[in-house]
């Protein structure tokens, strides 16, 4: 082994014992811990014998095992940008309610805002 | 009800002018950095402060959700920057307390459309085609901040979007309301300084993103 799979497996198994214990202690959901798990052990497999990718590759329709671990990348960083948009947004907006029922609390004679779901009593 | 951010120069002006004819000027400083908020706590009738900077579309909806708890009859948008008339605002809530319609919304083409700037304008008609196609609403403007909603129309408009993407947002809100819409003629005041606030057009790409993001995303 070169000193930089063994620097880039160390990091793995670092990750993987980090994720299983979330996982054991119940911090991250199981089926997660498992996939993460899964996804480090390919990845520790990767680095030991790099050859074996570019047969998995050849097996896909791609000439070589690094283009298929860049495709995969690439739909991981996709993925990864998507799911923190997305709880980005949510937090954001959670904010927002926070910040606006603040302002009417604090207003002069302020009382809390009604829920503006029925309108049918109103005139 | 007059969002407001950053405005500390004119929104005294603005409030007097709106107070005049309307006695219950809500505004909304949404979280400036400059001296609005103590202009607007000596000047306002009704302050309201976020605490945060959360956007227009928040503080129109936190404006909104006062006024309804106050027992407003009608809601009106005006903006702080002193760009709308209060001739054409007057005619609105008139059309709206007269039972000509529920939802009265200014339209700056019908007018006298010469003060709207060329660029401004086609960017503005990308976005009104753009309604046409998504939410099949047949407006003449739909970026226009000069709005007045009857009561009832008021508690149907719950905006979520925070930044601009919420004129869109109100635009399919009112589509789906089913109540009487009218619009209104009015004339924008393009000074130097309602321009420089106003939208930059590469705004226009960030509105429709966050809003098609929305539209899937919910």
């Amino acid at each position: 082994m070169t000193p930089i799979q063994i620097a880039i497996i160390a990091c793995l198994v670092g990750l993987a014992s980090f994720v299983g214990i979330a996982g054991a202690t119940r911090k991250i959901a199981r089926p997660i811990a498992l996939l993460w798990l899964v996804m480090l052990l390919v990845g520790i497999l990767a680095t030991l014998d790099p050859n074996r990718t570019t047969v998995i590759a050849r097996g896909l329709g791609i000439d070589r095992g690094t283009d298929l671990l860049l495709y995969a990348l690439v739909l991981a960083v996709l993925q990864g940008f998507l799911i923190f948009y997305l709880r980005l947004r949510k937090v954001r907006r959670e904010l927002t309610i926070l910040v606006r029922r603040l302002a009417i609390l604090e207003a002069p004679g302020g009382s809390p805002a009604p829920e503006p779901t029925d309108c049918t009593e109103q005139p | 009800m007059i969002p407001v951010f950053n405005e500390s120069s004119v929104i005294a002006d603005v409030v007097a002018e709106v107070r005049s004819v309307f006695p219950n000027v809500v505004t909304v400083d949404d979280g400036s950095s400059d001296e609005t908020w103590d202009v607007l706590r000596r000047n306002s009738p009704h302050p309201l402060r976020h605490l945060i900077n959360r956007g227009q579309g928040a503080a129109i909806q936190t404006g909104t959700d006062y006024a309804l708890a106050q027992g407003a009859a009608r809601i009106a948008h005006f903006d702080a920057d002193g760009q709308h008339r209060l001739e054409d605002l007057v005619r609105m809530v008139k059309g709206v307390a007269d039972g000509e319609c529920d939802i009265a919304l200014g339209n700056r083409f019908s007018g006298d459309a010469s003060t709207v700037p060329a660029f401004r304008k086609l960017i503005l008609r990308g976005g009104i085609l753009f309604h046409r196609v998504v939410s099949g609403v047949r407006l003449n403007d739909v970026h226009n901040g000069l709005r007045v909603f009857s009561r009832r129309a008021a508690f149907k408009m719950e905006i979520t979007a925070d930044r601009m993407a919420h004129a869109s947002e109100l635009i399919d809100l009112i589509a789906r309301s089913d109540l009487p819409i009218k619009e209104f003629p009015v004339t924008i005041r393009y000074s130097e300084y309602s321009k420089a606030k106003g939208q930059r057009w590469t705004n226009g790409f960030r509105i429709l993103f966050h809003y098609l993001v929305a539209r899937i995303a919910g």
